[in-house]
């Protein structure tokens, strides 16, 4: 046992970072990097959403906001004050959390559909406030990210591979900080307050403060992701930073995969970004709308044949296969 | 001054006759189905689709073709909630809320595919024409419009207060265990409540087409000022979704006539916030909590 984990775990957790960090050095082919740096990003904010919305339940269709606040805060700081990405990023983190306050306090007030409702909201005032706001940060127009070559300490690299260990990065906090959620006090208060909220503050468990942590904690990463993303494709503006569709992915992602999971989110961007990398490749620039439309396939499946997504199907696989073989002594 | 404030306001009650059709099918399906139907608007937006290609193809007039869209978004509504909705009702917020959003991901994506980004307007004998009250201009198509959107809602009140199946769904909005024990099918109910709904918001999208261009996104903002409404006028209210989308209208015409072209969209959101933060419970009092 090292830190509650089974020797057997640990040993496949070993191979698989390996598998993950010689990945670029085997891969070469700079589509399918781009198409690992994707899975990467979106399994991070998947698993950030999850932490929210898959533990205690809370349907946030509102992330954008909290990628947006980060992607602005970093450039902002960047091409304003020449302050590094890298400081940024956290900076982006601390605005988002900070932002989630009142935020919350707002939609925390609704419950199931219309919190989802009052999210959107969110994210789109935010979006509208950016796009109209042209003196505060280039309005409708964005701006390019100044290119500066190879240069690490402000979060640019000449070579692909470096972003990639980035969303690895990112991703492994990720998973670490739902790890130790998940078997912390919080993260049983978090699936009680998922099963029954008035249930779970009849048995005393604090479900407001406990709602606000974990939405600031789901924010800050979300944020993270921001920064990464144009820092990565180098230009900024109130649609990219905003976009509903990173709200819609951030929960696509942990549903199809397995909500309220750890590896949920992981698995569910796997699948979704690949089919999407294929459709893309295979249909070329007549791909608009046929991405959105396979996924929402993909979803309604999900809920109606198999709620606990794919992560279950996998648990039953593996549950077929354990049961079949003779048992060992 | 006050011409221009007239005018607004107008102009606002008019599209609120529309906005009012949508709300009265989304407070329909939550009142008696207990779903927020996120798809409501595609649903406007397939009868836009449906009386533009039969003006365009068969030279019919939207107006006219209220008779096909309505009876198409009927039929489809019984069979959603048939194979669709059925299927989620009983269990948790998940997925309930992420079916009709998925369905509504899907109509958008599959309008896009299929009839491409374009907006798409058509042109009638009454598209320019108005008639004038003093200073006052109202557009004949909305006030068509209008006038076809108050006797469609109108007739779902007499049929809602009147008839046996009106009746069977206004008892199992207020307490289905008890309707179902005084032998109301529920299913049968739910069935006609989302084809009614849907027909209301197909009639929106054939009346909508004189005036307003379609695209695939165009129901997007009809079922934010229906949420808003809906929120406003107490859930499951008929007379207040009624209200409160003509009450939208108007604000919004404000909005747009004292702070920007376009500021509408803004206005609706903060709207939408202030609502949830202010009066979660609607303008009456009531329960919005679930």
């Amino acid at each position: 046992m090292i830190l509650g984990l089974r020797t057997r775990n640990v040993a496949w957790l070993g191979v698989a970072v390996v598998i993950l960090l010689a990945l670029p050095l085997v891969v070469r082919n700079s589509f399918a990097i781009n198409i690992f740096i994707r899975i990467l990003l979106f399994a991070f904010i998947g698993v950030a959403w999850n932490l929210m919305g898959g533990y205690a339940k809370q349907l946030s269709l509102g992330h954008a906001a909290y990628f947006g606040l980060g992607a602005y805060t970093s450039t902002l700081l960047q091409i304003d004050f020449g302050i590094s990405p890298w400081i940024g990023m956290f900076a982006g983190g601390v605005v988002a959390m900070l932002a989630s306050l009142p935020i919350g306090a707002l939609c925390f007030r609704l419950r199931g559909p219309y919190f989802a409702i009052a999210t959107i909201a969110t994210a789109q005032v935010l979006m509208l406030i950016f796009l109209k706001f042209r003196d505060f940060a280039w309005g409708a127009e964005g701006t390019t990210i100044p290119n500066l070559g190879n240069a690490p300490l402000m979060m640019q690299f000449d070579a692909k591979a470096a972003y990639y260990y980035i969303a690895l990065g990112l991703l492994a906090l990720g998973l670490a900080i739902t790890y130790l959620i998940e078997r912390s006090w919080m993260g049983y208060y978090l699936v009680a307050i998922g099963e029954d909220e008035d249930a779970a503050e009849a048995i005393g468990v604090n479900a407001p403060r406990v709602k606000r942590d974990i939405y600031m904690i789901s924010s800050f990463l979300t944020a993270l992701a921001g920064t990464f993303y144009v820092q990565f494709i180098y230009f900024i503006d109130p649609n990219i930073a905003f976009n509903f569709s990173v709200s819609i992915e951030a929960a696509l992602v942990s549903i199809v995969g397995g909500i309220g999971t750890l590896w949920g989110p992981v698995i569910g961007t796997v699948l979704l970004e690949t089919t999407s990398a294929l459709l893309q490749r295979w249909l070329g620039s007549s791909f608009v709308g046929v991405q959105l439309t396979v996924y929402s396939l993909i979803l309604m499946a999900v809920i109606l044949w198999r709620p606990t997504g794919l992560i279950g199907v996998l648990t039953d696989a593996c549950a077929r296969i354990t049961r079949r073989a003779p048992a060992r002594v | 001054m006050l011409e221009t404030v007239a005018q607004a306001v107008v102009n606002g009650l008019l599209i609120g006759g529309i906005y009012a059709l949508v709300s009265i099918g989304v407070t329909l399906i939550f009142g008696v189905v207990k779903i927020v139907n996120f798809a409501q608007g595609e649903f406007v937006m397939l009868g836009m689709y449906i009386s533009f290609f039969l003006a365009t193809q068969f030279g019919i007039d939207p107006i006219a073709s209220l008779v096909v869209s309505m009876p198409v978004l009927f039929v489809a509504g019984v069979l959603i909630q048939h194979f669709l909705i059925r299927r989620v009702l009983g269990l948790d917020d998940m997925p309930q809320i992420f079916l009709t959003f998925a369905l509504s991901l899907l109509l958008i994506n599959l309008a896009l595919m299929l009839f491409t980004a374009n907006y798409r307007t058509i042109h009638t004998w009454y598209s320019d024409e108005s008639l004038h009250f003093g200073g006052i201009n109202v557009p004949m198509a909305k006030l068509i419009a209008f006038v076809l959107a108050m006797v469609l809602s109108g007739a779902l009140w007499v049929f809602l207060h009147t008839t046996d199946l009106g009746k069977a769904m206004r008892a199992s909005a207020q307490n289905r265990e008890v309707a179902m024990l005084m032998g109301i099918n529920p299913n049968r109910v739910f069935c006609i409540a989302l084809g009614v709904a849907l027909a209301l918001a197909g009639a929106a999208g054939s009346l909508l087409m004189p005036f307003y261009p379609v695209y695939p996104m165009v129901g997007q903002i009809f079922v934010l000022m229906a949420f808003v409404a809906v929120v406003l006028g107490t859930l499951g209210n008929v007379i207040g979704a009624l209200v409160a989308s003509l009450m939208m209208g108007v604000a919004e015409s404000l909005g747009i006539q004292f702070v920007g072209a376009d500021s509408g969209l803004i206005v609706v959101f903060l709207m939408l916030l202030l609502t949830l933060a202010f009066r979660p419970n609607g303008l009456a009092g009531g329960r919005a909590r679930q």
